[in-house]
């Protein structure tokens, strides 16, 4: 049982990370993501590290299926039963527009149409106390009539359950019993904070993933329990931690990132290690790439995701990494219509079929096609030979589908058809960048670029040109590195109560009862889920003005006084608005606490690689497309391997991996570091 | 992304790439801000419904960037204005560095009093040069005059009835407080805890806003920081201009009314708009429109038909760019004084935003003719304010609630009509969530829902309005500023007109009572039931897929009745179309053919 495995299933490919506790090594498996099965995918992935299951004492999961199924609408038929006068506060929403002047604009349709929106009686008022008892008999009937509908999966809502969540709980006992196959979930169940429309959207988007998750988490554990695995099994969740699968069951919507956080909790970790204040972490995958910034070697959590973006989707109250992601990828399809236009993704191949040079059936050219054409990536090379690339497939379809139509000819056409396909997946990736970094307020500039994911350090120095970035990162084991960071993630539990009280007189007191009930229930879960009693505790206050809504977080350590709560109060609101408002009184309105465990965990200095000879040579030399003045150059291709720490490689340079290489472009200066990090300087 | 000119971009330290960063930092500025104020704010009005507007304006009030969830009414000019006004009054110089100064004077504004601009210098460099203005507008909850509430009255007959006015003076001065104005402030609201609060959000605003825009001239030089600005300017004035271009040249014009200025309720307020584009510019015209009038439903020149325009040229010419002063460097506006749109000094103007949706449309439907693709049906057209005040259970203090409705929109050449949601003149305001005002209000919700039958029919059907339904727990009141119910939002293209809104009180002893205007007693078991409007529909309804009616009609948003009658559809009680008596159903229809 000295194992740790973590796994991520993505869009195209699965991964596999393996920390041999005994040994303080990782090992890596990647397969292509099989959607038939995608915890057969895993396994494979597992095999090809040669770890049994039955050695690994515990599995760690991250999956896109969730964000998946929001995004493709393939989530459960789902029913909305609601305080009567309040089916329609799902569609309705909060009736504003966040998108100005504009006569077309359209928020998403509700995941549950208006006829599979039910009301029933019952009434609390907002104090919780109950004006009309629940219809208990008219539930009886309106489940028969869900049974007739055919419905999979039921969300309950109702106004004021936050005070109080009975009727709910009546509600979804009552439904569970009339509905056995049903997925039943409750708004309250998910968040006890007020707002109807955030919290009925959140209980509908739960119901409409909720089935889905349940039935892939049973075929998951039944795949590992196959294999004679009697360890523990976490899920990722989007706010950095990992829960239970019992927990994952009943809150799906907690798994709405699992995928990108993984990458954003190893870049966090290397930026603490290496003493890098600003990164923009960039993963770039198979489907798309994504981007979030680690400052301070922390990245932002924020309270409430939109799927589908706040301008035109819906809330979830879920915590979730702030990260911007577009639909550009390794998979995203290249394609001119019938205007003559070039467009890349964001509809992707995939891993079925994936690219044409896959040779596994797909036709239409990839940006991965492009990259192989232009000698950026090596037919052999991919995935260390296992899988062999077709470079004169991907040429010909190239040359079809993308240079004829443009008017290009020969091979010289089908270089500069294939680098168009590039710049135009790197301009709608700056686009993403942008977001995050200028359109918060963040000068692109004063940000170091962390490369990874498969496609992240094909790209790395382009973009960083582009966006007029100085200096790229690479990690070592770029194209695994999402699964490393499920690694080393911890187990996480956010915790909070509702704690009203003016800052004065008997409220330490109040706090302190507050935070032993948290932290006694805290290590209760984490007993249960994990073994271990062993934590470390976050405590953080909401605090405010009173009369205000919003707060801010101050800090909370036992045994404080009040009047520097108060004056850690006051500095923390001038620094975050400016001013403060001397003569209003100071409420905390709730204690948070974020409880965590110690999980054994892989060191970043082992991570390093072979301490490799003193000069490496290049493994081979390539006629690689640089885009004008340069054209085909011969360019060395080095073993990411063999590279020491303060070797030095000169642009142009391809520096090759297990799943993923890193492009120099000429000019440009890479240093490897003593965590096998590559620093690269940029030429302008 | 605009191009930057070749004029501007010579320079290395004003290459395109600096220019577009500052352009991207001005837009986003004000959006920190904007979130900023959400959280400090006290009052629901500004951190839930989200009343208010940040901004960045050069030395001479032109508009540099604002955020994009501020009220587009005063996106278009309110702060530019009230600073020209202060520059005018004090001298650019004289309004030193941490001077803040507040305006919501009528004379010059000529929006409700309620709205109140607040501004600060931003002056950077050894020698403090002014590179602008930083603002922030707010809608005050309450400034005195008649009505709690102030904008709330539809009775009023003069301003002086509506509130107290500040014409640019000054709450601070150089950094510190001048206490004697806030305690002014303070005496002339009825809550002042509330409104000090929010005040104090404004003012945090303003400084923030100014140190984060007087970072980025240090940094980059203020030179190249106005020249960023002047790029933003000419990029979208050219955007304007080849909207122009494409438009259909030519005069045309379009007639609506508003119900009554609240003095006079059986006069409806004709409203008669004349666009001319061509010459690469687009003049609107509001001579038609009627005379001021008695009653608080006028504006002034640049809270009425300078807003009006601009609101409407920018829905047509560049809807997805960020708003500034380049928007609006090709439109005329022309309108003689003593318009209800360009009211006297003097007049009242309480409801000077509640009419301007509906303005906005009819400047649209006269702009279809240049762009027949791009207008769509007339929404829902208003406001909807209704206000509930008293003393709350939950506090024992007095009470505001100030609440609009959602209404639906119209159906256009490519879609149905979008709905609910709030007028062509809100930006990002929300509902105040029922569990919140449950809380704290003496009422509950029985209902708020979606109000069937209201879209317009049409190929392309106008959007739903809403139905909320109040049962009244303790002892309050109602103030209704409802207007549009007289003219219903019109159709385009064959398209029917959606239904307009509608208000019922009914009271315990059974008696109903339907009032649009004025302050009404209510009593614990009262009901109040509000109804928005719908929008209009596009296209001949008729023509409308049948299945897509049938679909309408299993959702509850279309009547059997009202599918048969309107589009000629039957369908069966399970829902399900019936196809040979929609065959009959339409063949018999004035226009024959299915």
């Amino acid at each position: 049982m000295r194992y740790l495995v973590a796994a991520d299933t993505g869009g195209t490919f699965t991964d596999v990370a393996v920390y041999d506790a005994g040994a303080g090594t990782v090992a890596y498996g990647k397969t292509l993501t099989r959607y038939d099965d995608l915890a057969l995918g895993v396994l494979d992935g597992l095999a090809a590290t040669g770890v049994a299951l039955a050695d690994a004492a515990l599995v760690k999961h991250g999956t896109t299926h969730v964000i998946n199924t929001f995004i493709q609408r393939s989530g459960a038929r789902t029913a909305l039963v609601a305080t009567r006068g309040f089916r329609d506060t799902l569609e309705i929403g909060r009736g504003n527009r966040p998108v100005p002047f504009s006569l077309e604009y359209r928020r998403l349709p509700p995941l549950v149409p208006r006829e599979l929106r039910f009301e029933v009686g019952g009434r609390l008022d907002a104090r919780g106390v109950e004006i009309e008892p629940l219809d208990v008999a008219g539930l009886g009937a309106l489940a028969a009539q869900l049974r007739a509908l055919e419905v999979e999966a039921v969300a309950v809502s109702f106004i004021n359950a936050y005070a109080n969540p009975a009727h709910e709980e009546q509600a979804v006992a009552v439904l569970r019993e009339a509905l056995p196959a049903a997925y039943v979930t409750a708004g309250t169940l998910l968040t006890r904070e007020w707002f109807e429309y955030e919290r009925t959207s959140t209980a509908a988007a739960n119901a409409y993933v909720g089935a889905r998750m349940r039935g892939y988490l049973d075929a998951f554990e039944a795949r590992l329990a196959e294999r004679g695995f009697g360890g523990r099994f976490y899920m990722m969740g989007s706010n950095g931690g990992v829960l239970s699968a019992a927990r994952a069951r009943a809150q799906p919507v907690a798994l709405v990132e699992s995928g990108p956080i993984g990458g954003c909790i190893g870049a966090a970790e290397y930026a603490r290690a290496l003493g890098l204040p600003r990164l923009i972490a960039f993963d770039m995958g198979g489907t798309t790439a994504k981007c979030a910034l680690v400052q301070d070697g922390h990245f932002d959590v924020q309270p409430v995701y939109y799927i589908g973006g706040y301008d035109h989707g819906f809330p979830l109250k879920t915590p979730v990494l702030d990260i911007v992601e577009v639909g550009a990828g390794g998979g995203s399809i290249a394609a001119v219509d019938e205007r003559g236009r070039l467009s890349v993704g964001p509809r992707s191949a995939g891993s079925e079929p994936g690219p044409v040079a896959f040779g596994r059936g797909g036709t239409e050219p990839t940006v991965t096609d492009a990259n192989l054409v232009l000698g950026r990536i090596g037919g052999s090379a991919f995935m260390q030979g296992r899988l062999a690339l077709d470079t004169a497939a991907a040429a010909q379809a190239i040359a079809a589908r993308v240079a004829a139509p443009l008017g290009y000819h020969g091979p010289d056409g089908v270089d500069v058809a294939a680098q168009g396909v590039l710049d135009l997946a790197c301009a709608t990736m700056a686009g993403a960048i942008r977001e995050i970094t200028i359109e918060r307020g963040h000068d692109v500039r004063e940000f170091r670029l962390f490369a990874f994911g498969g496609g992240g350090p094909l790209f790395a120095t382009i973009l960083a040109r582009r966006l007029n970035i100085p200096e790229v990162v690479v990690p070592p084991q770029p194209g695994n590195f999402s699964t490393l960071g499920m690694l080393i993630a911890g187990a996480r539990i956010d915790l909070s109560r509702t704690v009203v009280a003016e800052a004065a007189g008997e409220a330490a007191a109040r706090i302190e009862a507050a935070y032993a009930e948290l932290e006694a229930e805290a290590a209760r879960t984490m007993q249960v889920e994990l073994g271990t009693s062993a934590l470390s505790f976050e405590r953080v206050l909401e605090m405010r003005y009173r009369g205000q809504k919003h707060t801010v977080a101050v800090p909370w350590t036992p045994g404080q006084e009040l009047a520097t709560l108060l004056e850690a109060f006051a500095t923390t609101y001038r620094r975050r608005y400016g001013n403060t408002n001397a003569d209003c009184a100071v409420e905390i309105l709730g204690a948070r606490l974020g409880a965590q465990a110690a999980i054994p965990r892989p060191q970043l200095e082992r991570l390093a690689g072979a301490a490799g000879a003193a000069a490496a040579n290049a493994v081979a030399v390539r006629a690689v497309y640089f885009p004008p003045p340069h054209g085909r150059l011969d360019t060395p291709v080095y073993a990411r391997a063999a590279l020491a720490a303060g070797h030095a490689v000169e642009g142009p340079a391809i520096i090759e991996e297990y799943s993923a290489t890193t492009v120099l472009m000429p000019g440009d200066r890479a240093v490897v570091g003593a965590l096998g990090e590559l620093t690269i300087r940029c030429a302008p | 992304m605009n191009a930057v000119p070749a004029s501007i971009a010579r320079s290395p330290d004003r290459d395109p790439i600096t220019l577009e960063i500052i352009r991207h930092e001005l837009v986003s500025i004000p959006e920190q801000i904007d979130r900023n104020i959400t959280r400090t704010a006290f009052s629901p009005l500004i951190n839930e419904y989200k009343d208010y507007a940040v901004g960045i304006v050069d030395p001479e009030g032109r508009l540099v960037s604002q955020s994009r969830g501020s009220l587009l009414i005063f996106v278009a000019n309110a702060l530019g204005t009230a600073v020209r006004d202060g520059i005018a009054l004090h001298g650019a110089a004289a309004i030193e560095d941490g001077d803040v100064l507040i305006s919501n004077h009528a004379g010059t504004l000529g929006q409700h009093l309620n709205n109140v601009v607040m501004y600060t210098p931003v002056r950077v460099g050894p020698e403090r040069r002014l590179l602008g203005f930083f603002c922030v507008l707010m809608h005050w909850i309450d400034v005195g005059g008649s009505m709690v509430g102030s904008c709330t009255s539809t009775t009023t007959t003069e301003i002086w009835q509506e509130g107290i006015q500040f014409r640019n003076v000054r709450l601070f001065r150089r950094g510190e407080r001048l206490a004697d104005m806030f305690r002014m402030i303070e005496c002339n609201t009825r809550f002042p805890e509330m409104l000090m609060g929010d005040v104090e959000a404004q003012i945090a605003g303003c400084f923030m806003g100014r140190d984060l825009v007087a970072a980025i001239a240090d940094k980059y030089g203020a030179a190249t920081y106005e020249a960023a600005v002047h790029a933003m300017w000419d990029g979208a004035e050219a955007l304007a201009r080849a909207a122009i271009g494409r438009a259909r040249a030519g005069e045309y014009e379009a007639h609506a009314f508003l119900d009554n200025d609240g003095i006079n309720l059986d006069r409806p307020v004709p409203i008669g708009i004349k666009v001319r584009v061509g010459g690469g510019r687009i003049a609107v015209d509001f001579s038609g429109v009627s005379e001021q009038l008695p009653g608080p439903l006028n504006a002034g020149r640049n809270g009425g038909a300078v807003a009006a325009a601009r609101i409407a040229i920018k829905y047509m010419l560049s809807p997805d760019e960020p708003v500034n002063e380049g928007d609006f460097r090709l439109l005329d506006v022309e309108i003689p004084e003593g318009k209800f749109l360009s009211a006297r000094p003097g007049a009242p103007i309480g409801g000077s935003g509640n009419m301007i949706p509906t303005v906005v449309d009819t400047v649209l439907r006269a702009l279809a003719g240049a762009f027949p693709d791009r207008v769509a049906a007339a929404h829902h057209g208003t406001y909807g304010v209704h206000s509930f005040h008293g003393i709350s259970p939950a506090t024992g203090a007095s009470f505001f609630h100030l609440d609009t409705l959602p209404g639906g929109w119209g159906g256009s050449a490519a879609l149905d009509g979008y709905g609910p949601s709030r007028s062509n003149v809100h930006g990002d305001t929300s509902d105040v969530p029922v569990e919140m005002q449950e809380a704290f209000h003496p009422y509950r919700f029985e209902s708020y829902a979606l109000r069937p039958d209201s879209g317009g029919p049409g190929r392309h059907r106008g959007g739903v309005g809403v139905e909320k339904v109040y049962r009244i727990t303790g002892p309050c009141r109602v103030n209704l500023k409802i207007e549009r119910t007289g003219c219903p939002p019109w159709g385009l293209e064959g398209g029917g007109a959606g239904r307009t809104a509608d208000v019922e009180i009914r009271r315990t002893d059974g008696s109903v009572q339907r009032v649009f205007k004025g302050d009404h007693a209510l009593a614990p078991g009262d009901r109040v039931i509000l109804r928005s409007g719908g929008g209009g529909g596009y296209g001949a309804p008729r023509q409308r897929d049948a299945a897509l009616v049938a679909r309408d009609v299993r959702a509850g948003l279309v009547s059997p009745q009202a599918a048969l009658r309107d589009y000629g559809v039957a369908v069966r009680e399970n829902g399900e179309l019936d196809s040979e008596a929609t065959a009959r159903a339409r063949a018999a229809q004035p226009g024959g053919e299915p």
